[in-house]
């Protein structure tokens, strides 16, 4: 059952940011509530207030400007799979978002909401970070980015301080040889194992690798390690890499044995994923 | 969920087993711990476990059982407890062994961690992995406090 709490309505991003300063952790940020709704009907968490962002304007906007793709916090799933700019510039988002969970989540749940909830089994911080995606965080007293790989602290965490609020997601738009994927594996209502693969092709030659691996341990990871054998190589040399960057990539994992598969299969599969998803960039 | 944990700590046998029984200075090193009380000298204690995980917290009112205790080398005990809260139970069995090893000794302890009801929607990885980093900052911090000491 949901208890009783207080429902803020704030018109704006500076009275968001000082409702949560002054009211610290019994209050709550709440857009879609696809996750925090649950984890209170649960009693999982309890909060006196929740602050309904969900009238803020300007923050669910997708747009495309200086070699820069925004997409409001406030942006659905729905709304990122049905995005034409996004259809044309990032195809890769768009595919994970038509397999966030199911439509009825998908159409009230906030890309926003879903990063900041920081939800271990989440997919879409994987590939944000491979994409070199940055947050933008508000506060009354201005905003700063914080780039996706320093966003994700550990489960359920984020770098967002107590009154800030995250109000913008920006990716660079890719370039005409970028190429990104995004590949997940589970057996369950989420992902076991979640990997994400973003290189450039110079002719034969790939440069500027991302390879991160979710939902397998507690937070996204980029795996600098795994990148290297990668890095600067030409496709066969890449492809001869592959099985050692994915038993690095395993390993960086962090993967902890559960109802989603043993450490070692999860380990697995981020090898088998990032050998199909490096193989469908390249082809 | 079973953990196994070891350390070795720069100090004699005698030194170690006397810090384990100071109940303050021993609760001082358990991530989470406070307001421990003995009910029972060297049988039994209350104390209250407060735990979080993002915006998950739990918080344990808890009563320590020492089931068998041989002097300088083992103690078996039981830890348990439940959050009405968040309707959830906790329930630990730790068996700490102590060894001379030279003029050190090695702190080595099997702990038995069972957390049921609505927390274990969190996932069992994670509770695994949090336990996993209280055992090990216990461990440290017992570390730390004993050789600080000397």
């Amino acid at each position: 059952m949901l208890r009783r709490f207080r429902l803020e309505e704030p018109q704006s991003v500076a009275e968001v940011s000082e409702l949560l300063g002054r009211f610290g952790e019994s209050a709550k940020v709440y857009a879609g509530g696809t996750e925090l709704l649950l984890a209170m009907k649960e009693g999982l968490v309890r909060y006196e207030r929740l602050i309904n962002v969900k009238g803020l304007r300007g923050l669910s906007d997708v747009a495309i400007d200086n070699g820069t793709i925004r997409i409001g916090a406030l942006c659905t799933h729905r709304q990122l799979e049905t995005a034409s700019a996004l259809q044309q510039k990032l195809a890769s988002l768009v595919k994970l978002e038509q397999n966030v969970a199911n439509v009825r989540v998908r159409q009230a749940g906030t890309i926003g909401g879903n990063l900041c909830f920081a939800e271990p089994h989440a997919d879409p911080g994987t590939l944000l970070m491979a994409l070199g995606a940055k947050m933008i965080a508000e506060k009354s007293s201005g905003k700063r980015e914080i780039a996706a790989e320093d966003f994700f602290v550990d489960a359920y965490e984020t770098s967002l301080e107590t009154d800030e609020v995250l109000t913008e997601i920006r990716i660079p738009t890719p370039q005409a040889n970028s190429r990104s994927a995004y590949l997940k594996f589970g057996y369950l209502e989420r992902p076991s194992v979640g990997v994400a693969v973003a290189l450039r092709v110079n002719g034969g030659g790939l440069s500027d690798p991302k390879i991160v691996v979710g939902c397998a341990g507690p937070a996204p990871r980029r795996v600098g390690e795994a990148e290297a054998l990668l890095d600067g190589k030409s496709t066969q040399e890449a492809t001869r890499n592959l099985a050692a960057a994915g038993t690095i990539a395993g390993r960086a994992a962090q993967a902890i044995t559960d109802l989603h598969g043993s450490q070692e299969y999860k380990e697995h599969i981020v090898g088998v994923l990032l050998k199909r998803a490096f193989q469908s960039l390249v082809s | 969920m079973q953990f196994q944990k070891e350390v070795e700590i720069a100090a004699p046998r005698e030194k170690v087993w006397q810090f384990i029984w100071d109940v303050d200075r021993f609760i001082s090193c358990v991530p989470g711990c406070k307001d421990a009380k003995t009910i029972e000298e060297g049988k039994r204690y209350a104390a209250t476990m407060v735990e979080k995980v993002g915006p998950f917290k739990v918080e344990f009112p808890t009563i320590i059982e020492v089931i068998e205790r041989e002097e300088l080398s083992r103690i078996k005990a039981r830890a348990s407890g439940a959050d009405d809260k968040i309707g959830s139970r906790m329930k630990v069995d730790l068996d700490v062994n102590l060894r001379a090893h030279d003029n050190k000794t090695i702190l080595a302890f099997v702990a038995g961690v069972d957390i049921l009801g609505k927390l274990a929607a969190l996932g069992h990885g994670i509770i695994k992995r949090k336990a996993d980093q209280v055992l090990d900052e216990f461990a440290q911090a017992v570390k730390m406090k004993l050789e600080g000491d000397s």
